[in-house]
């Protein structure tokens, strides 16, 4: 039967995985959202200048396994002399893969963004700076949150392929216990719910952060004497 | 010709450059890849001067308001906005595309109303209009509120300050956006169709306001099918077609005894609309 015992003798092992899973996937996400933000930004800012060397990044990145992206980084890298560690082999692949999904997500959300709206920020003297900062990126980030809260659950599922470049993340750890003591159920479910707790933390974000963007109540600025000469 | 260093900044009253066009546009050609939409328009605004745009669709009376404002890059001509010229620059002889900060600049004065509001929709009513104040003329966000609120007074929607746009009428949502406008003290107003999205019944609160800012004086140049407001506010009347000003003139004269065929035939065709 389901032998518990088993899976507290090894709990060292599988914290110890989890903690790796949940910090390479915590910054390769970091990387991905940031480096995301800014290759669909330069897009946006100068097509002519970006536009293809972004989209071919994006390409590139729906084209590859992630796992060949870590095989060439983590074997393919020492021969152009980019010695890099598992983990951190890990973070960069998942943060440079992860960037050309939500390159996309993001270039979808300004996209959906009227044109009007900048025109009447420009007409104003709003810098494009403050355009992008105050008008679109809150716009924006309203609209990406749930295709964001997809891809960061897809990039955390994802990074059970860093076990094959020889990370000690929960997956590799979980097969180490199989390999010592045969048994093959305990570490794997007891792994599968620890990456489904991850993932449900991540979904339940998603979801508040969405709350906390949509529109607040409207607001009673007017106050006592302001709207004394209202117009008549 | 305007001086070179007739520069005029945002802050200078009105009168001051009085008998001074504040826009001038002098032989201004605009194309889009091979179909040509403006050609050869010569334009004034004179300060306090109310003139309606009229003319059938298609005939570039958004293109025009858009080129004097560099919305869209002109390809020939110049505009002049209180005497500098907008969007290029003469250097070494050879006319460049002005930097954009230079652009902002020199069309400061100029304020834009859009047919559809294009108002920001995760801003309440309030941030639509102090939105500027504060990151333009980096005024306190107190300053800014009660800058904003004078200005949504001005348009009969103090009250609405804190909605958002979603729940505002029509007719607010282009009140709110004319308060946007008005907070940065434009020196003139361009008006692309400001009541074409609307309801029937909510245009008349719009016009009001117009009628009412054009009452305070405000220089202003309205695209419009509105005939009936055209003849009672402007003090001159355009006639667009097919990229061309066909004829100009005082409303009475325009509406009354038309010159060419082409304005005498939109004339029928509106009368025919509008009394059937
Ligand atoms: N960005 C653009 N690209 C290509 N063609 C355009 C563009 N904007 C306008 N046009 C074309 O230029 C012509 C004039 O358009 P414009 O919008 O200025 O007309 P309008 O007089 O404002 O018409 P309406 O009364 O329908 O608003 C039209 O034939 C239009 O299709
Ligand atoms: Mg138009």
């Amino acid at each position: 039967m389901f032998d518990l015992a088993l899976l507290w003798e090894t709990r060292e092992l599988i914290l110890q995985g989890l903690w790796n899973t949940v910090w390479i996937c915590f910054l390769g996400c970091l990387v991905a959202v940031s480096l995301g933000l800014v290759l669909a930004a330069l897009r946006l800012s100068s097509p002519r200048l970006f536009g293809y060397p972004v989209a071919c990044y994006v390409e590139l990145c729906r084209g590859t396994p992630l796992l060949v992206l870590l095989f060439l980084l983590y074997y393919g890298g020492p021969s152009i002399g980019l010695l890099l560690d598992a983990e951190i082999a890990g973070v960069t692949g998942i943060g440079l893969y992860g960037a050309g999904y939500f390159a996309e997500i993001y270039r979808g959300g300004f996209k959906s963004i009227p044109k009007g709206q900048l025109e009447a920020a420009r007409m104003l003297g709003i810098s494009p700076w403050h355009a992008l900062t105050r008008i679109q990126i809150p716009q924006m980030l309203r609209l990406i949150v749930p295709p964001g809260t997809n891809q960061l659950i897809i990039l955390v599922k994802e990074s059970a392929l860093i076990s094959i470049i020889s990370v000690d993340d929960l997956t590799k750890n979980a097969t180490t216990i199989v390999n010592q003591t045969f048994n093959v159920i305990e570490p794997y479910l007891a792994v599968a719910l620890l990456y489904w707790m991850i993932i449900e933390l991540i979904a339940r974000g998603g979801y508040a952060l969405e709350k906390r963007l949509a529109n607040r109540q409207p607001r009673h600025v007017v106050r006592q004497g302001e709207s004394a000469h209202a117009h008549g | 010709m305007p001086m070179a260093d007739a520069v005029t900044t945002p802050t200078t009253t009105p009168h001051q450059t009085h008998g001074e066009p504040i826009v001038e546009a002098r032989g201004i050609g605009k194309s889009f890849g091979e179909l040509e939409v403006l050609s050869d328009i010569d334009f004034r605004l004179e300060p306090s001067e109310v003139v309606c745009v009229i003319g059938p669709s298609g005939s570039g009376k958004s293109t025009l308001l858009r080129c004097l404002a560099f919305l869209e890059p002109y390809d020939h001509g110049s505009v002049y906005i209180d005497g500098q010229l907008l969007g290029y620059e003469e250097r070494g002889g050879m006319r460049v595309r002005a930097r954009e900060s230079r652009v902002d600049a020199v069309r400061a004065p100029v304020g834009m109303v859009f047919q559809h509001f294009h108002l920001w929709p995760h801003r309440t009513a309030l941030e639509n209009v102090t939105e500027a104040l504060r990151l333009v003329n980096g005024l306190s966000r107190r300053d800014a509120e009660a800058e904003g609120m004078a200005m949504l007074e001005r348009v009969g929607l103090a009250e609405r300050a804190g909605h958002f746009p979603e729940s505002l009428s029509g007719g607010q949502k282009q009140r709110v956006a004319i308060a946007r406008a008005l907070a940065m003290q434009p020196r003139v107003m361009f008006f692309d169709e400001p009541t074409s999205a609307l309801d029937p019944e909510l245009v008349g609160e719009v016009l009001d306001v117009m009628k009412q800012l054009a009452h305070d004086g405000m220089t202003m140049a309205i695209v419009t099918h509105e005939m009936g407001f055209a003849a009672k506010v402007a003090d001159r009347v355009v006639f667009m077609d097919q990229g061309r000003i066909i004829e100009s003139g005082p409303p009475e004269t325009l509406f009354r005894t038309p010159r060419s065929e082409r304005l005498q035939q939109f004339l029928n065709t509106w009368r025919e609309r509008h009394i059937d």
